[in-house]
């Protein structure tokens, strides 16, 4: 499990698109070519990983969608990636009637029943396209993986797992069973591809525990039926031969309502948060430049513009976890280091115009003539880096006039102090009737973390005060009454889950960035250094992955799929620390949580820890489901 | 894990069609339709069909380039023995033949480019065959990086050997010259594949020629030749391997500027072209300026016979400096940038047009 899941998930991705035949590194093959179809699912499985440029460089000429206008294309082979629902299937039949293409190769995001593989074969039939239809497969990719060790199940449908449809207070059993069969089928497919049978521990009473009974219930199923078992043989690595098996902690939304709210401060969390980002995709919205146009002209326009931050972008994959002002430090080394190595090739320039003609000697030529060509061809490196530069300086900068407008860095610093329990310095009123700090959604987050996370509940005359405060900011009260309720029900539960107690040191109101006179004027900004605290979810996979005894993880539930017989008991059969962990939270995840999770796994050498979740959300959209909650 | 379901699939279809039978439901087109529109379909494929023959055309060049290959790096030497080697003409044969046929090859792909959007009215099927043909470019080119790099390994071991024998210029001594050569060339073919490096060959070169040097003489002194005469040879061979050494000196020179500058010259025709299409865009702005500029002038020369007509004079020449100002900005604007278009000499003289008939209304 070394791999990452996003390197097996796009292994599984390219051996598909070469025909299901295990690419062989060939450089002077001869060309194949052929189409991709796909439906909005695969879509989103296939952008995070594999760039158009690789699909080309894999021979794929045209992808299109599935429900799309397509034209007939002779002679060449199509490769479908869909998943198995009616509407998808009867778009297939109907190609396969209309003769399209020359030969099909079926790939079905996740399992297809029987009685629909028949609808596919009478339509071949009826088409007379059975020897056309040249293979099937049934890829067991149905997740989506958007970092190195990071996954989410959906993005299309994600209001049906949505935290709002777990929760809400008027789910029919019926819909509750699809939703939990839903997450469980992706997450059945995300340990095929991993080729790992883990450990299941869940927290009884709780969303999670559902998921964990089936999951556990299918893979038994899949590990008795020994015939088509999908973990023998080549799916099982080196690693299954140890004992290690990893573990799979499956978490519940409702432990920690706060984190989701939270402000944050690491780079990759801010973008999310702040701006339009989703699967590894920004869009932002630019304005033309600061200059004054006259009177009468055209009106400045927005450009849109989208960029990809992808695992070959080195500055994001080493920056994306660090707080905001080291960002702009980096950015501003990177331009400047960018800068020195192009004047060298501009010298380098010079001295070849001057040289190139007083020398005789062959060897000084060639010498200048490699240390030419080495510029030459050190120039598409420094293109690329210039490219990055240019991307993450409109994105950082984005992010600091987001920073700079809502004064998010208050917002941070109130709120750790706020989650650690720390004395704060100004009141909570004063925050939330201070006109220029934040919109109204930010001051409510703030309200809504302070209530999360206080012991008692404000007094009834305190909470008259802070609502009117708030109406008064401009803020919909219906999350909070969700928040209430939430509360009540957890109090029953177990106490409020403490949030460790450190206290961010802020390192002066200017930091050392603007005296370097970079382009991040980040004066008034707090220069924040965030102390390592667990959050919630973090300590929860510390207890279980190294067996301490803690009173909020003891009663967690014990599942081992291969063993014989289910258990029960909440008594784990292993007592060694796990090497390999796997959090899971069913009701939506964010960064905040990822990052904290990867921010500890770093501190244990050769542990590793992958985070899913059912749906990604930010603050913003978290909010709004709590508000459709609180309305009911 | 992905699983073959094909299998299942297979399965399913018999079931059905089992089931079909038994239900009496017809059992869709029969075999003579569908042959027919197989035979409609394939009448389409003919730029597929085409394209795969180029395919195969560049696959048997690459075959015979890869078959040649080892005779063309390896076997470097004059002297070799038993096996099959190659002379350099052999070499600069299969060098004009691979040459010919990768020409032939682009100019096939460029006719199919050409041809493949002609009936073609789906735009889906335009876009997949310009990307089939960028795949059979891709893999022309690959194909003459083997050719080029085989080249380049080849030209590189000359320019070395030469610079070999000319890095021990103080041993040319009569019986070392005919056989350094010979020596440099075998070096190379020992590691075949891998740079050469001269301090290991120059060492080599002192033990062997030492060793040759006294079965060389021995040799020679068995012969009926005077010890003058031997000189005397001895003097001409070394003359003559200088005079002929000098000239390769030059060729082989030559020949290495030339292969790496080319490849220069590749990257560098890139940027050119780039900036010819930049150059163009600036020309028709020019133009339009130049246009606007022009009838800019003739509305100023109405308005002068009109202000004239009507008795303004003093308003006149200050519109005519104000003129001639921007005329002569203009101009010096368009002396500026060294453009190397024919068409922009032809913009200058437009303007200079422009800017002439104003002076001819100042003296008027």
């Amino acid at each position: 499990m070394a791999a990452g899941i996003r390197e097996k998930q796009t292994v599984a991705l390219k051996r598909m698109l070469n025909f299901n035949v295990p690419p062989v590194k060939n450089s002077t093959g001869e060309p194949v070519w052929k189409v991709l179809i796909y439906d909005r699912f695969g879509q989103d499985i296939i952008s995070p990983l594999l760039s158009v440029k690789e699909l080309r460089d894999m021979g794929i000429t045209l992808h299109l969608l599935l429900h799309s206008d397509r034209d007939p294309i002779p002679d060449v082979p199509a490769i479908y990636f869909v998943m198995p629902t009616e509407e998808n299937i009867d778009r297939m039949c109907q190609d396969l009637r209309n003769q399209l293409y020359e030969s099909y190769y079926l790939n079905f995001i996740s399992a297809i029943s029987r009685s629909k593989l028949e609808d596919i074969a009478n339509a071949a039939i009826g088409a007379n396209a059975v020897t056309q239809v040249a293979k099937v497969f049934d890829q067991y990719l149905n997740f989506i993986t958007l970092e190195d060790d990071m996954f989410v199940l959906c993005n299309q449908n994600k209001e049906l797992v949505s935290y709002r449809a777990i929760n809400r207070p008027d789910i029919t059993d019926t819909e509750m069973e699809t939703i939990m069969d839903t997450i469980v089928d992706s997450l059945f497919c995300f340990f095929v591809t991993l080729g790992a049978i883990p450990i299941i521990r869940c927290s009884r009473g709780t969303a999670a525990e559902m998921v964990a009974v089936k999951l556990d219930k299918k893979l038994r199923e899949n590990l008795r039926d020994a015939r088509n078992s999908l973990f023998t043989g080549d799916t099982l690595g080196a690693g299954q031969f140890s004992f290690q098996r990893p573990l799979l902690v499956l978490v519940d939304r409702n432990i920690d309502l706060a984190t989701p709210l939270h402000h944050t401060w690491t780079y990759q969390a801010l973008v999310h948060d702040v701006l339009d980002f989703h699967l590894n995709r920004v869009n932002l919205e630019e304005s033309t430049g600061t200059e004054s146009i006259p009177a009468g002209a055209r009106p400045k326009k927005k450009n849109k513009k989208s960029y990809d931050l992808t695992a070959s972008d080195k500055f994001w994959q080493k920056h994306k976890g660090s707080p905001f002002p080291e960002v702009a430090e980096s950015v501003q080394q990177e331009l400047e280091s960018y800068r020195a190595q192009e004047d060298e090739v501009k010298r380098l320039k010079s001295i070849m115009g001057i040289e190139g003609e007083d020398e005789g000697a062959i060897s000084m030529l060639s010498d200048n003539t490699a240390k030419l060509t080495s510029a030459v061809s050190s120039l598409p490196e420094l293109l690329e880096k210039k490219r990055l530069i240019d991307l993450h300086t409109n994105v950082a900068t984005a992010v600091l006039e987001h920073i700079k407008a809502r004064k998010l860095d208050v917002y941070f610093e109130y709120e750790e102090k706020i989650m650690s329990k720390s004395t704060l310095d100004k009141s909570l009123l004063d925050m939330i009737s201070d006109p220029d700090a934040g919109t109204p959604e930010d001051k409510m987050r703030l309200f809504l973390i302070y209530y999360i996370s206080s012991a008692q509940a404000p007094s009834e005359i305190d909470l008259e005060q802070y609502k009117k405060a708030l109406t008064d900011a401009g803020c919909n009260l219906a999350p909070l009454n969700y928040i209430k309720q939430w509360k009540a029900f957890t109090k029953m539960a177990s106490a409020p889950t403490s949030y460790g107690n450190t206290t961010p040191k802020p390192l002066g109101l200017f930091s050392r960035v603007m005296n370097t006179g970079s382009q991040f004027v980040m004066e008034g900004v707090k220069n924040l250094v965030l102390k390592q605290q667990n959050l919630p979810v973090t300590r929860i996979l510390d207890n279980l992955m190294e067996m301490k005894s803690n009173p909020e993880t003891d009663d967690y539930r014990y599942f081992d799929p291969k063993m014989l017989r289910g258990s029960d008991s909440s008594v784990p059969r292993n007592k060694n620390p796990f090497q390999e962990a796997i959090v899971f939270v069913v009701g939506g995840g964010n960064y905040i949580e990822y990052q904290n999770l990867i921010d500890y796994i770093k501190g244990k050498q050769g542990k590793h820890v992958l985070y899913g979740c059912s749906e990604l959300f930010n603050a913003t959209q978290f909010i709004k489901q709590l508000s459709q909650l609180g309305q009911k | 894990m992905a699983v073959d379901i094909t299998l299942l699939f297979k399965a399913s279809v018999k079931t059905v069609k089992t089931r079909n039978k038994a239900l009496g439901v017809a059992a869709g087109d029969s075999a003579r339709d569908e042959l027919l529109k197989r035979g409609a379909a394939r009448s389409k494929s003919d730029f597929t069909g085409r394209a795969r023959e180029v395919i195969s055309n560049i696959g048997k060049l690459k075959d015979f380039l890869l078959q040649h290959r080892k005779d063309y790096i390896n076997a470097y030497s004059h002297i070799m023995s038993e096996y099959v080697r190659m002379t350099d003409t052999e070499r600069d044969q299969i060098d004009q033949d691979a040459q010919i046929f990768m020409r032939t090859c682009a100019d096939a792909i460029h006719q199919l480019r050409t041809e493949a959007h002609k009936d073609v009215q789906s735009a889906q099927v335009k876009e997949h065959r310009t990307a089939v043909l960028d795949f059979i470019e891709d893999y022309l080119k690959r194909v003459c990086k083997l050719y080029s790099e085989q080249r380049a390994i080849r030209v590189k071991r000359v320019i070395d050997k030469k610079r070999l024998s000319r890095l021990e210029p103080e041993q040319s001594n009569i019986s070392k010259s005919p056989l350094s050569p010979e020596k440099n060339s075998q070096n190379p073919l020992d590691d075949s594949e891998e740079k050469l490096s001269s301090e290991e060959s120059k060492d080599r070169n002192m033990p062997d020629a030492q060793s040759n040097l006294g079965l060389w003489g021995d040799g020679k002194g068995e012969d009926e030749l005077s010890p003058e005469e031997i000189q005397m040879f001895e003097q001409e061979n070394q003359r003559l391997v200088g005079e002929m050494n000098n000239l390769f000196d030059e060729v082989r020179q030559i020949e290495g500027k030339v292969v790496e500058i080319s490849r220069l010259q590749e990257i560098f025709t890139e940027k050119v072209l780039q900036q010819e299409t930049d150059i163009d865009n600036i020309h028709q702005l020019v133009v339009g300026a130049t246009e606007n500029i022009k009838e800019g002038n003739e509305d100023i020369r109405e308005m002068f016979f009109y202000c004239l007509g009507s008795g303004f004079m003093f308003l006149n020449q200050q519109l005519q400096d104000f003129v001639r100002s921007y005329s002569v900005r203009n101009l010096k604007w368009y002396n500026q940038p060294d453009f190397y278009s024919p068409e922009s000499n032809g913009s200058f003289v437009l303007c200079s047009e422009a800017t002439n008939s104003h002076r001819g209304l100042s003296f008027f």
